[in-house]
């Protein structure tokens, strides 16, 4: 899940410079929307097991806010990024707002439809079948994001406007194009991530801020605008704080952060940054 | 013209307000206006659904008070604020204070929060009565002697009684315990709190892990992992808001809560979200002071449970009775004042003298603040079942216990006064 907040981040930053903590919001209201759909869809009848494509479209559906946001955010785009930041933050608390506005304050669930595919006993530990489901999903997400931006023609076309922007534009790519639907994307994987990770959890309005500080961590580690280390950023993340809770609990933010700092002091850009990002 | 019988019982009821009135209206003309009192309220993140909760109680109560001709014939005016950041509901405070002249404050439910309001209510010669937002360290010494402030039970009530009868119902039966609860002061008091009253019982317990995740945290998986490779017989758990049924659900997916003894001090206040398919029957379930379904309810408490269901569709849970039992008990303060004044509307001192030791009915039934300006209450907890009507856990039977028996007396530590019971 973190992998693809945190690959939005990557996205949106690499190709349009900007750092937008609205990601966590984007994951938040993926999380209710994929509530609500989920939700709406069992009361119509839809048979159980089928609620994972429902939330996969929720999160997908929700994207289309993706191009209204990022018109709003044109106007920073050349800016300071504390003016980025400043603005992707009042975006958050905003969205915050909605979110009470429209779902209230209360956490919201799903029963149990998180036990619908069983569970799996992997040696002493018993494992809900969904949680493979996910991580399947986000490596099947991560590789088309790799193949996509590595294959096709738009992905070519989004390396370049990373690489360089105004050469990019001179060969004449459409600029606004190009910002609207990448962010879109980055939009897209933030919703589907918090579709997708609702079943385990549940929706409650802060979750939002609190992902974008890990998020943040993922970035830090694996390099600013890097899909890989997104990748890569995440897992040594989500490892470390599963280390750090079973063996030294006290220390689970903390482990998190002296990776953060080691890699600030050793390889400032990150660890999978390029020399040009 | 006849008088009829209907004509006749108007005539009375008129005559029986009418004889009803100088005891009313003389303050009225003394003291004229709406009572106005400032609620500080959080809105926003984990805090929001309790303090949500919180106001419905105090509005209720509003309702039901101007309802019924007011305070002294006085209307009462609710000037509602955001609680948020210590620094910034100090600032709403005064501005309660100072520019809505407002008679007394009710609210608050962050410690944090709390301990900030304290200093501020002596300073600004208000009257404080907080809904929550008191766990044991600072409180005691931010507010040593308060006059202005009045502070709810004390937050480790609930590991008390839980501590009680985990002893009661299950000694014997366990022999490693584990505990997960939120990393801030409270979660680490009542943990602490727990394991110096299972000292007290005699049951020598060894602890297989002391998990703290951070308040607010939404995901377990990890500490659930660690839980199942620690294999305790008991979880202790004082997690109070959306953490909880986070916490069951994916506990429950890894099979922890088979075989395992749950102990869920707070759990109650979140009880709606507790769905049967997660959470198992006979774990120990807190309510703190106010369960829904308890049929030795009051007829204000079924009348105050209908209401709410009626208007947000939601069973209500203990903050509002906390939120209720301020608003009441300032209302008989100031009647007690006002009574021993010679029915005048009564100056600020002599309400606060009045809010020691006075006892109004709450929708817990009846409560009191103590002469230290602690409130007394009554707990509820018991055992969870899946036998009724919802789609979330109830509990049957419902054990209830004051304040007298789980709140620390006046000016004693909480671990003397443990360390000195008698079991």
């Amino acid at each position: 899940m973190l992998f693809l907040v945190a690959a939005g981040l990557q996205l949106v930053f690499g190709v349009q410079k900007i750092l937008n903590l609205a990601c966590g919001s984007f994951y938040a209201l993926g999380a209710y929307a994929g509530v609500s759909a989920v939700r709406a869809a069992l009361a119509a009848g839809l048979p159980a097991p089928l609620f994972f494509p429902v939330l996969l479209g929720a999160g997908l559906a929700l994207a289309v806010i993706g191009p209204a946001i990022e018109r709003l955010l044109r106007p920073i785009y050349d800016r300071d990024e504390s003016f980025q930041l400043l603005l992707t933050f009042a975006l958050v608390l905003m969205f915050e707002d909605v979110i009470r506005f429209v779902w209230g304050t209360a956490p919201h669930q799903l029963g149990n439809v998180y036990l619908t595919y069983g569970q799996v006993r992997v040696g002493a530990l018993t494992v809900p079948t969904y949680n493979l489901v996910v991580i399947a999903c986000g490596a099947a997400i991560a590789a088309g994001m790799g193949w996509f931006l590595a294959r096709t023609r738009f992905g070519r076309i989004v390396r370049a406007t990373a690489e360089n922007r105004e050469m990019a534009e001179a060969m004449g790519v459409d600029m606004a194009r190009v910002y609207s639907r990448v962010f879109t994307l980055g939009v897209a994987l933030g919703t589907v991530g918090g579709a997708l990770v609702i079943p385990a959890t549940a929706a409650v309005n802060e979750m939002g801020i609190d992902l974008i500080v890990e998020a943040f961590a993922v970035v830090v580690i694996g390099g600013l605008g890097s899909m890989r280390g997104a990748f890569a950023g995440a897992l040594i993340v989500g490892v470390v704080k599963a280390v750090a809770i079973a063996t030294w609990p006290e220390v689970e933010m903390l482990a998190i952060y002296v990776i953060v700092i080691a890699v600030l002091v050793l390889r400032p850009a990150g660890l999978f940054a390029r020399a040009t990002a | 013209m006849r008088c009829t019988r209907r004509h006749f019982l108007k005539l009375s009821a008129a005559g029986a307000a009418a004889a009803a009135l100088p005891l009313d209206v003389a303050p009225v003309l003394a003291q004229s206006g709406p009572v106005r009192l400032g609620i500080l309220v959080a809105k926003a993140g984990v805090l929001a659904p309790v303090g949500e909760s919180g106001l419905r109680g105090v509005q209720f109560a509003t309702d039901r008070i101007n309802g019924a001709g007011g305070i002294l014939g006085r209307k009462l005016e609710l000037v509602i604020e955001e609680e948020s950041s210590p620094k910034d509901t100090v600032e709403r405070f005064r501005k309660l204070a100072l520019q809505h002249k407002v008679d007394a404050v009710s609210g608050a439910i962050s410690t944090g929060v709390g301990l900030a309001l304290g200093p501020a209510a002596e300073e600004m010669k208000t009257i404080w009565l907080s809904w929550d937002a008191t766990t044991q360290k600072g409180v005691e010494e931010s507010m040593p002697k308060p006059k202005y402030s009045f502070r709810s039970t004390d937050n480790e009530c609930e590991a008390v009684m839980a501590s009680i009868l985990t002893a009661r119902h299950w000694k014997g039966r366990f022999k490693t315990v584990a505990g997960i609860n939120p990393d801030y002061s409270y979660g680490r008091d009542n943990w602490a709190a727990f394991l110096a009253i299972m000292k007290k019982y005699g049951i020598e317990a060894q602890v297989v892990s002391e998990l703290w995740p951070k308040l607010g945290a939404t995901d377990f998986t990890s500490h659930v992992a660690t839980l199942a490779q620690a294999r305790p017989d008991l979880i202790f758990s004082c997690f109070w808001a959306g953490d909880t049924p986070i916490f069951m659900k994916q506990a429950h997916a890894a099979g922890l809560t088979r075989s395992t003894k749950l102990v869920l001090t707070t759990g109650g206040g979140v009880h709606e979200s507790l769905k049967k398919d997660f959470t198992p029957e006979g774990a120990l379930l807190g309510y703190n002071c106010f369960y829904f379904e308890n049929t030795k309810a009051s007829a204000l408490a079924r009348e105050f449970t209908r209401w709410h269901h009626d208007k947000f569709k939601e069973w209500p849970n203990y903050e509002s009775d906390h939120g209720y039992f301020t608003v009441a008990a300032f209302k008989a303060a100031v009647e007690r004042a006002a009574r021993a004044g010679g029915g005048k509307w009564p100056t600020q001192d002599a309400i606060i003298q009045a809010l020691e030791g006075v006892e109004a009915e709450s929708l817990s039934g009846p409560r009191r603040y103590r002469e230290d300006h602690i409130m007394e209450a009554t707990f509820f907890q018991g055992f969870t079942t899946h036998k009724n009507k919802h789609d979330f856990v109830t509990i049957d039977p419902v054990e209830s216990m004051g304040t007298k028996q789980i709140q620390k007396p006046s000016g004693v530590g909480l671990y003397d006064w443990i360390n000195g019971w008698k079991v």
